[in-house]
């Protein structure tokens, strides 16, 4: 077999922290590699240090993108690289798409793409930009790439976006490319793209390295798999020759129910109603287009579609952040359109915000702080004119221990947490304001196989507790091992509200893009608030315990 | 057909916004004085807008603003908001003249105030991008230092507040026909010298050098931003200096050569301030009198760009002119104060009007390499 990376040996220390410990990684050339691992196993960090952003504490970084050479007794005889900056990896071949993109947003295409390698002409007074553009058009024509070089990249999908972003490593002649979370941001058909793309890549010689905590794509997309756990290496496997139970099992140090039963739901009166809402987004156009519903107390009301169908704008309607331009929303039989996020937190309405960076936490708050967000008006918190920081420091102390929130520390402020970590918080905080309605927006982006295992199960709880639950996913295993029933929305409309247990991948997908597929399994319709009441409205559900629970 | 029209509103973009609002400025401004004279005020006033000498005070009062503007947009650009190019002005100004009062050239006195003021942008960027310390305090801090520096040198070295330079800059074709060539002594001059003599645009011809070269530092400052690599380099520290790092610029680098070159700017428009009257005004806020504030509007204006920059600038100016014209015709029956006020009046309609301005996305943020 031929390298065309090792990392041997590789331990990054941090102040208190031992980020990699002892790693050895070995990719082959003209392989996918995938690295997994929980947030916080190491797999960033590890791949910064192969990307020169780091400089390991020991060990040794070997790189050839045409392959390593070995001496007669087989071991390494290149000579061990030292990058002490993007630059020298960048020149020795290795190339990062970083999660968070790294591009200009008013800029073009083609301007991105060559930024810091610019063509140059007239002695260097001015930028080549035929040159340039060619250059693009060449590169994104060898690898199958659709884009265009002219386009602003503010102008242009999330997908491009990324593909964009693997152009200027190739661009810079990168023989290795390293993805940190490439599916994270993406919808089910642009991974597949991905994919695709990933394919043509290692045919034409390149070798991919790819991070993610997502197992199912790791065993799709990947020819091998490195696990990291706690900063260590845990194993190496081929993906033809394993499971997905194994693969849980490496991440998480111990058994995973991949499969968890969700036992059916016995819902009651209806408590959130949502009625001919309309809504416009920022820029004035209609992003939902009166959208009724009732979500009945003891029940999980999914929602799912592709993002960018009104979701967003539907969910702040729901929790006071917009204003909707026709309809109603009705908590517990009281109107509530006209009222503020306060009066609606007050009426018993939790939210687990989208962005939990941007909505959920004051990221330079220690978490004491954080978790009287919401609250801060309302007695117990707020006594005579002031807050009770005792009283808030054991709120915050009893959250982190409920759910295991680490590090377990209640002055530490919010950004030093990892991102499953700040989610187990807000969660925690939501939950603790006892609500009579959870709306819960994609409660699980970014966030580990634990926590969001866990994450799951309290949800769950909280339905059979009899309350009722709005959730919002884009992620369709999601929506569909936790809901009972299921609303697909596409363009700001409910196109279709389904039985989540009976219908097949292939109609939701169908129902998400705007088509209508035959025979799809409907959810029973809602009696009237007056029949719920007596207790006898209420869909028993199906069997579900089939229900499979997202693995990422 | 209106969103035809509409599509070529937006085509004409930043420029276009500019010269509709210098147009709408101008109306407003007569309309304004309209309601309070006579017939013959507003013919007046409209004489006093199209004569040539306020089209000559327009093109001179507009060289420091602009070349602070265009100093403005390169380091703002890059992500380091200057609001210190009042204090780069003010020291340059001061600087042009000592230096010319020592070498006898105003030339050497416009080096002279380049280098104070890249000295003093020297010290912006270090207690910015070096010490992180916050933009628009270390900002207000350079403005307030030179504020106190200058006239306290100048009462030093000249022992008063106010110093003499002994030299002016020579007008363009008393410049070119010191060149001693024959062609260009002989003919251009005398082009120019026809060329002058038309009504209103000839004052176009026998301005100030440093009028010409705020012409070719708007265009340079142009093609620098948008056709060079080192263009872009600023546009990307200031919009996403992770995305400029991560493709292997160092961006610490981009914004001290972006700030310098501020300076620098900035220092250009301070001499050609003090030297096109040969002398250093130190009492009270000093002979620049904000207009290194006003030229940070003026870019906002523009929209960070150097055309747009200048256009503004020169409506500015353009109000200015008018405004020192009718203060010395006395054409209007209203106060003197309130005629002062005309330029910023117009300034802020157009600005609450037009206001489109896109702000780079990283300006005023500290950016270190490697921090997660």
């Amino acid at each position: 077999m031929t390298e065309a990376v090792r990392l041997d040996g590789i331990t990054k220390r941090f102040p208190g922290v031992v980020a990699n410990d002892d790693v050895t990684l070995s990719v082959e050339r003209g392989t996918v590699h995938a690295l997994l691992g929980e947030n916080g196993a190491g797999k960033t960090t590890l791949m910064n240090v192969l990307y020169g952003l780091y400089e390991p504490t020991e060990g040794d970084v070997y790189v050839d993108g045409d392959g390593l050479t070995y001496d007669d007794e087989g071991a390494v005889a290149d000579a061990p690289r030292r990058f002490d900056s993007p630059r020298d990896a960048i020149d020795a071949g290795v190339g990062m798409i970083h999660q968070h993109f790294m591009l200009v947003d008013p800029m073009t295409v083609a301007e991105n793409i060559t930024l810091g390698n610019e063509p140059r002409k007239w002695g260097g007074l001015a930028v080549d930009r035929a040159a340039a553009r060619e250059a693009v058009l060449d590169l994104s024509e060898r690898y199958g790439f659709d884009v265009e070089p002219d386009a602003t990249i503010e102008d242009i999908g999330v997908g491009v976006q990324q593909r964009v972003e693997i152009l200027k490593a190739l661009y810079r002649g990168a023989e290795i490319l390293i993805l940190d979370e490439p599916t994270a941001v993406l919808t089910p058909q642009e991974v597949e793209d991905l994919f695709e793309v990933l394919e043509e890549l290692t045919d034409a010689g390149k070798t991919v390295i790819f991070i993610t905590h997502k197992l199912g794509e790791a065993l799709e997309a990947a020819d091998e798999v490195t696990v990291l756990r706690d900063g260590k290496n845990v194993g190496s496997v081929e993906t033809a020759g394993t499971t997905r139970e194994e693969l849980a099992e490496l991440m998480v140090g111990r058994e995973v129910m991949l499969e968890t039963e969700t036992p059916p739901a016995t819902p009651g009166a209806p408590t959130l109603t949502v009625d001919g809402v309309s809504a416009n987004d920022e820029r004035g156009v209609t992003a939902v287009d009166d959208v009724s519903f009732t979500v009945r107390e003891g029940e999980v009301f999914g929602i799912a579609g592709v993002d960018g169908n009104g979701q967003s704008e539907l969910v702040e309607v729901v929790t006071g952040l917009r204003k909707p331009t026709a309809g109603a929303v009705a908590l517990e039989g009281t109107d509530v359109t006209d009222a503020s996020r306060r009066a609606r937190t007050r009426a018993g309405m939790a939210y687990i915000p989208e962005d939990r960076q941007e909505r959920g936490l004051v990221m330079d708050f220690d978490l004491s702080e954080n978790g009287v967000l919401g609250s801060q008006h309302d007695a117990p918190f707020a006594q005579g004119g002031r807050l009770d920081w005792t009283y808030a420091d054991d709120h915050a102390a009893d959250i982190i221990e409920e759910y295991d929130v680490r590090p377990p520390d209640a002055t530490a402020e919010a950004k030093s947490l990892s991102g499953g970590n700040q989610q187990k918080f807000i969660v925690g905080r939501e939950f603790a304001r006892d609500p009579a309605c959870i709306v819960a927006s994609h409660p699980t982006r970014g966030v580990d196989i634990g926590s969001t295992e866990f994450i799951h199960d309290r949800l769950i709880d909280l339905r059979d507790e009899g309350r009722a639950v709005l959730l919002v996913s884009s992620k369709l295993d999601e929506v569909r091992g936790l809901s009972d029933r299921l609303a697909v929305m596409y363009r700001g409309r409910v196109v279709d509200v389904v039985d989540p247990d009976e219908v097949t991948e292939e109609q939701l997908g169908l129902l998400m893009a705007g088509e209508e597929p035959e025979d799809v399994p409907r959810a029973d319709p809602v009696a009237d608030a007056a029949d719920a009441t007596d207790g006898v409205a209420g869909t028993p559900p199906a069997d579900d315990a089939d229900a499979e629970v997202a693995d990422d | 057909m209106s969103a035809d029209l509409g599509d070529r509103v937006d085509a004409l973009g930043t420029r276009g916004t500019v010269a509709a609002a210098a147009v709408l400025a101008a109306v407003l401004a007569v309309a304004g004085l309209a309601v309070t004279g006579s017939g013959d005020t507003v013919v007046a006033v409209v004489a006093l807008l199209f004569s040539k000498s306020t089209l000559a005070a327009a093109l001179r009062l507009s060289v420091p603003i602009a070349f602070a503007a265009l100093g403005g947009i390169f380091a703002e650009k890059s992500g380091v908001i200057n609001i210190g190019l009042e204090g780069l002005l003010i020291i340059s100004a001061f600087a042009g003249v000592y230096a010319t009062s020592i070498t006898g050239s105003v030339w050497l006195g416009v080096v002279g105030g380049v280098v104070a003021s890249t000295l003093l942008a020297l010290l912006f960027a270090v207690v910015c991008i070096e010490f992180r310390a916050d933009q628009i305090i270390a900002g207000l801090a350079i403005w307030l230092i030179a504020l106190g520096l200058a006239p306290f040198a100048s009462q030093v070295v000249f022992g008063s507040k106010n110093a003499s330079a002994g030299a002016t800059f020579p007008d363009i074709q008393q410049l070119l026909a010191d060149t001693g060539l024959p062609v260009v002594s002989t003919a251009l001059v005398g082009a120019l010298d026809a060329l002058a003599g038309v009504p209103f645009l000839g004052a176009l011809f026998e301005a100030s050098p440093m009028v010409y070269l705020m012409f070719v530092a708007v265009g340079a400052s142009w093609w620098t931003l948008n056709r060079t690599s080192f263009g872009r380099w600023v546009r990307a520290s200031g919009e996403n200096p992770k995305a400029l790092d991560t493709a292997g610029v160092d961006v610490t680098r981009v914004r001290y050569a972006a700030v310098l070159l501020s300076g620098v700017l900035a220092g250009v428009g301070g001499a050609a301030l003090s030297l096109s009257l040969g002398q250093f005004v130190g009492n009270g806020p000093t002979m620049v009198n904000g207009k290194g504030f006003i030229a940070i509007v003026t870019y906002l204006l523009g929209n960070y760009n150097p055309v747009g920059a200048l256009l503004s600038t020169m409506l500015f100016a353009g109000l200015d002119a008018l405004q020192l014209g009718l203060q010395g015709q006395d054409v209007l029956a209203i106060p003197q104060s309130l005629v002062r006020t005309i330029p910023y009046v117009s300034v802020i309609v157009v600005l609450a009007l037009f206001g489109r301005t896109r702000i780079p996305e990283a300006a005023g943020e500290y950016y270190e390499s490697g921090e997660e």
